[in-house]
């Protein structure tokens, strides 16, 4: 028997946002320590890896481990069904083939129950290396939204360059070119409107705009977000879900192509 | 083989086209977008051109040259009888790549600054030995003798057009060799045994028989010495060994002499050979040199699996069972594509 309730599903409903652009289907492990989602998209140039702590639900009860394969897209028609303060309840079988969203309205007047058919999915575990990365951006999601999104227009690909002096993005494309540069602030009132950069050494890497706007979609689980990079490596691009977890994702870099 | 498919599908009103005095340019046009294509998809292509064939193809090709000339009085018959679409049908038929197609399609491409390479022999051989090697990732190919030759990897339907929605077949040799639990020597029997460019196969095994009988004795020698020869006759003079060996030890350029080079297309160059008598338009042309350079000035996007392990793969359940039931599929598949049809 597996059982989940969150007193608030807006924060299931803005997951299943930051996930539903960049996988179709996914499967959600479940086990005693909480959910667990690890899936790269069709692609394979991303990975999205997900975990919400079993403490961070308001009632979570896992007798065995189980494995549910879902179609986001039909989850994701499920939870519009419900009101962002509506309180959810993921309920399954063990070995069940169906997993059940009960949504329960605040004054507990209503009551709703939707059925969804799991699915068998080919699952693939990736093993993800330690990394002491060269340097950890951290920053405002909103901004980090929005310069994504206003550089998407300009080119195809998006270059992050980390110094101390401060973080650049900028791209080049067919009407010219577009340069965002950000310096560190410590806003200690304000900590989410902070830019800080931890550095070992300066990095600069080139990446798909295409889907760093997928990741953006991530934004509203946090108030900021954190950019790790080293050369060579895929950069991993962090938002915490407050008291539950977190959702991460894992971008290969594009390389510059040398002669031969 | 490229160049048979453009020579018979780029066609307007059904003549090619052709430069003012009437050469023929269909094949360059194929050639010119098809590349263009694949550079903009962040494929590096290397064309590998036929060279003589072996001798003991000769059989084979003495085949084609009959249906060839059944497809001339065809046509003839067709012509007098006036009717255009049976016409059309037999000259499609009728088409032959010519030294000087080849000649042209190769200036093109050192224009465009694709590598191209002339293999001694048969294309598909040096293909295998070039992704042997790790010069290339794979060859593509509707001839499914590029397996029997060793591929490693072989893609088909590479460059069907969009429209078709025809998905890229990807084929390991590996996987193939290991769910049909055979060796390479085993699989290249088989391949003989189904019926191959290089020589005729026995009567009355087919696909299903061809399977069993290499499970069972490994060999061609064993079966011979196996069967019941009264039933199933082996071709008279059936040089098998000779076929084994082509497909073992082929006339190849050693790959590792072979330097693969992609360089900036010459703009000009292209204009001047693509325009003027062979009256390509000049502003098409420039706008796809456009897209060469672009691809080229790009960075390829990296994939995960290069930097992360697969750790565990659980298969799912329903799939396990399904891929047992795909496994005579497979065979039946491979059986029909050992033939190695070649042009269409």
């Amino acid at each position: 028997m597996f059982e989940a309730r969150l007193v608030n599903c807006a924060v299931f409903k803005k997951v299943l946002e930051a996930i539903k652009e960049l996988l179709n289907e996914a499967s959600f492990d479940c086990s005693e320590s909480g959910i667990q989602l690890q899936a790269m998209d069709v692609s394979h140039v991303s990975l999205v890896s997900l975990m919400l702590k079993s403490d961070g639900f308001d009632k979570y009860r896992c007798d065995r481990n189980i494995t549910m394969g879902m179609n986001l897209a039909s989850m994701s028609k499920i939870f519009k069904c419900a009101n962002p303060d509506d309180t959810v309840t993921i309920k399954a079988q063990d070995d069940a083939d169906t997993v059940t969203f009960m949504f329960e309205s605040k004054k507990q007047e209503k009551i709703s129950d939707y059925g969804m058919k799991l699915m068998n999915l080919d699952q693939e575990h990736l093993g993800i290396p330690e990394t002491n990365f060269s340097c950890v951006i951290r920053m405002p999601s909103g901004e980090f939204a929005r310069i994504c999104r206003d550089l998407s227009q300009f080119g195809e690909s998006l270059v992050i360059s980390c110094t101390k002096e401060g973080v650049r993005f900028s791209t080049n494309g067919d009407i010219g070119s577009a340069n965002i540069k950000l310096a560190q602030t410590n806003n200690f009132e304000k900590e989410d409107e902070s830019v800080t950069i931890e550095l070992q050494e300066p990095v600069t890497l080139t990446f798909a705009c295409q889907y760093l706007n997928h990741f953006t979609k991530a934004t509203p689980l946090s108030g900021q977000v954190q950019l790790s990079m080293s050369d060579n490596v895929p950069l991993l691009v962090e938002y915490v879900i407050k008291e539950l977890g977190h959702i991460r994702y894992y971008l290969a870099p594009k390389i510059e192509e040398d002669e031969n | 083989m490229c160049l048979y498919q453009f020579l018979i599908a780029v066609r307007s009103e059904g003549a090619q086209l052709t430069s003012v005095d009437g050469e023929t340019t269909s094949h360059l046009m194929g050639m010119f977008y098809r590349t263009i294509r694949l550079l903009e998809s962040g494929i590096k292509p290397v064309y590998v051109f036929d060279g003589k064939p072996p001798e003991m193809k000769s059989g084979e090709l003495g085949k084609r040259a009959e249906k060839r000339a059944e497809a001339q009085k065809a046509l003839d018959k067709a012509t007098e009888a006036g009717d255009t679409a049976e016409v059309d049908k037999f000259t499609r038929r009728l088409v032959k790549v010519t030294k000087q197609h080849g000649e042209e399609a190769k200036e093109l491409l050192a224009l465009m600054g694709v590598p191209y390479i002339d293999a001694p022999c048969e294309a598909e051989a040096q293909c295998a030995a070039l992704v042997k090697a790790g010069k290339v990732f794979a060859t593509a190919t509707e001839d499914m003798d590029a397996l029997t030759f060793g591929s490693s990897v072989l893609l088909r339907h590479m460059t069907f057009s969009e429209a078709r929605k025809m998905p890229i077949q990807e084929i390991h040799l590996s996987k193939i060799l290991e769910s049909m639990d055979l060796t390479l020597d085993q699989f290249i029997d088989l391949c003989i045994l189904l019926g191959c460019d290089y020589t005729d196969s026995i009567k009355g095994i087919g696909p299903k028989k061809a399977v069993a009988l290499i499970n069972e004795h490994k060999s061609i020698e064993e079966i011979l010495k196996n069967i019941d020869t009264t039933k199933y006759p082996p071709p008279e003079n059936w040089s098998y060994k000779a076929a084994r060996r082509l497909f073992v030890e082929p006339e190849v350029t050693d790959p590792e002499t072979i330097e693969l080079k992609w360089s900036d297309p010459d703009e000009e160059g292209v204009v001047r050979f693509l325009c003027g008598d062979k009256q390509f338009s000049e502003e098409r042309v420039r706008n796809g040199i456009k897209k060469i350079m672009k691809s080229r000035s790009g960075s390829t996007q990296s994939r995960l699996d290069g930097f992360f392990k697969v750790l565990s793969t659980t298969p799912a359940k329903r799939k396990s069972e399904d891929s047992k039931k795909n496994t005579p599929n497979k065979k039946g598949k491979m059986a029909s594509g050992g033939r190695g049809r070649k042009p269409k």
